[in-house]
C-alpha cells in the first residue's frame, strides 16, 4: 500500500470512529442544564396532559416539571415515592403514519416494523394533595433514564432501588430461558 | 346436472351461514339475559387499589399503566359518583364504597415487532384476578380477566384492554 493511500484510509477510519462516538453518546440533555431532558414522551399519568405527548422533563427547585408547548405540569419531588428505569424499543416510524403503513402493498408496512429504536423508560409513582397515588410513565432517548433518575433523587424523590444497583442490573446480560 | 349440483352447494352454504348467525345471536342474547337476571350491586363510589403481582414479576410500567387505565375507564362508565385513587383520604367518608383489587397472576410480554411482522405471534397477555370488596372487606364480586394485544399497538395496550373489560364488569354488575 502506498503512503498517501494509507494516510487517506487512516483519516477516513478516524472520521467514521468520531461519527460513531457522537451517535453513541446520550444526546438529549439541554445545553446548560444537565437536569433537563428534551424529547421525552409522556406516555400516561400526568394530570391535565394527553397520553403520548412529547415534551421536556426537568428536575429543578425541588420539583419535576414536564413542559409540552405552553402546558406545564409540576410535581413536587418530595411527593414522588418511587422512580424506576427500564429499557424498551419502539417503532422508528410510529404514530398514524406507522399504523397506515400496515396497509401498504407487498408487506411494506411489515418491513418498516423491523426498524426499531432503542429507548429508555422512566416510571414514577407520586401522591397528590389528598394522598391519592398516581403513576406516570415516560419514554426517553436511550441512555438518559438513569441520569433523570439521579436528577429526581437529588431533588428529593424516593426510590426502593438505588440508581447504581439499577445500572448494574441493566448492564448484566439477560439469562437465556 | 352440474349446474344443479352447484345450486345445491350454494344453498347449503347459505343455510350454514344463517344457522351460525342465529346461534351466535341467541348466545349473546342468553348472556345478556343472564347478566340482567343477576341482581346489581349498589355502590356510589369505588376506590381503585394499586395493582399487585404477588405470584409473578410484573414490570413497573405495566403495573402503573393497569392502574391508570383502570381509573380512566371506570370514570368513563359514569357508574360511580366518585372514583378514588389508592390512598385518597376522602374515600374513607364515602358511603357505599367498594374497593377494586387487582392481582396479576399471569403475564406474557410479547413483541410489537413480531406481531406486526408475523400477525400470528408476539401476543402480549396479562391475566388478572379482580376482586371488589365492600367497606367491611367482604368480597362482593370476584372474577378473572385477561388483557391482550394481538396485532396493533404496543405492549402496554394489553393494560388498556384489561381496563376496558373491568369497566364492562362494572357496567354489568353495579347500579
Amino acid at each position: 500500500m502506498s503512503m498517501p493511500r494509507a494516510s487517506w484510509f487512516l483519516s477516513a477510519a478516524a472520521l467514521v470512529l468520531i461519527g460513531a462516538g457522537s451517535l453513541a453518546a446520550p444526546a438529549s440533555t439541554q445545553e446548560g442544564n444537565p437536569m433537563s431532558f428534551a424529547h421525552t414522551k409522556q406516555v400516561l399519568g400526568l394530570e391535565g396532559l394527553k397520553h403520548n405527548v412529547m415534551g421536556t422533563l426537568a428536575a429543578e427547585n425541588g420539583s419535576v416539571i414536564f413542559t409540552q408547548g405552553k402546558q406545564k405540569v409540576t410535581v413536587p419531588a418530595a411527593n414522588i415515592t418511587e422512580v424506576m428505569t427500564g429499557k424498551d424499543t419502539e417503532r422508528t416510524i410510529g404514530g398514524t403514519v406507522g399504523t397506515l403503513s400496515m396497509f401498504a402493498p407487498y408487506g411494506g408496512g411489515r418491513f418498516l416494523s423491523l426498524f426499531r429504536t432503542k429507548v429508555d423508560t422512566l416510571a414514577l409513582t407520586y401522591t397528590d394533595s389528598n394522598g391519592g397515588t398516581h403513576g406516570a410513565i415516560f419514554i426517553m432517548t436511550q441512555g438518559n433514564a438513569l441520569g433523570a433518575k439521579k436528577a429526581l433523587l437529588q431533588q428529593g424523590a424516593k426510590t426502593s432501588v438505588p440508581p447504581e444497583e439499577e445500572a448494574d442490573t441493566q448492564a448484566k446480560p439477560k439469562e437465556k430461558k | 346436472m352440474k349446474r344443479s349440483a352447484h345450486f345445491v352447494g350454494l344453498l347449503l352454504g347459505i343455510a350454514t351461514l344463517v344457522i351460525a348467525t342465529v346461534s351466535v345471536g341467541a348466545g349473546s342474547a342468553f348472556a345478556q339475559e343472564k347478566a340482567a337476571a343477576q341482581p346489581k350491586i349498589h355502590a356510589s363510589a369505588v376506590q381503585v387499589a394499586m395493582v399487585q403481582s404477588d405470584e409473578i414479576k410484573l414490570p413497573i410500567q405495566f403495573q402503573l399503566a393497569l392502574y391508570e387505565y383502570l381509573i380512566q375507564e371506570i370514570t368513563k362508565t359514569g357508574k360511580f359518583q366518585h372514583v378514588y385513587r389508592d390512598g385518597d383520604k376522602d374515600a374513607a367518608s364515602a358511603s357505599d364504597l367498594v374497593t377494586l383489587h387487582s392481582n396479576v397472576f399471569g403475564f406474557k410480554q410479547g413483541s410489537e415487532g413480531k406481531r406486526q411482522v408475523t400477525t400470528v405471534s408476539g401476543e402480549t397477555q396479562i391475566k388478572v384476578h379482580v376482586t371488589f370488596t365492600d367497606k367491611a372487606g367482604k368480597t362482593v364480586l370476584s372474577q378473572d380477566t385477561t388483557g391482550k394485544v394481538r396485532f396493533l399497538g404496543g405492549n402496554l395496550r394489553a393494560t388498556f384492554d384489561y381496563a376496558k373489560k373491568v369497566a364492562q364488569i362494572c357496567v354489568n354488575n353495579f347500579s
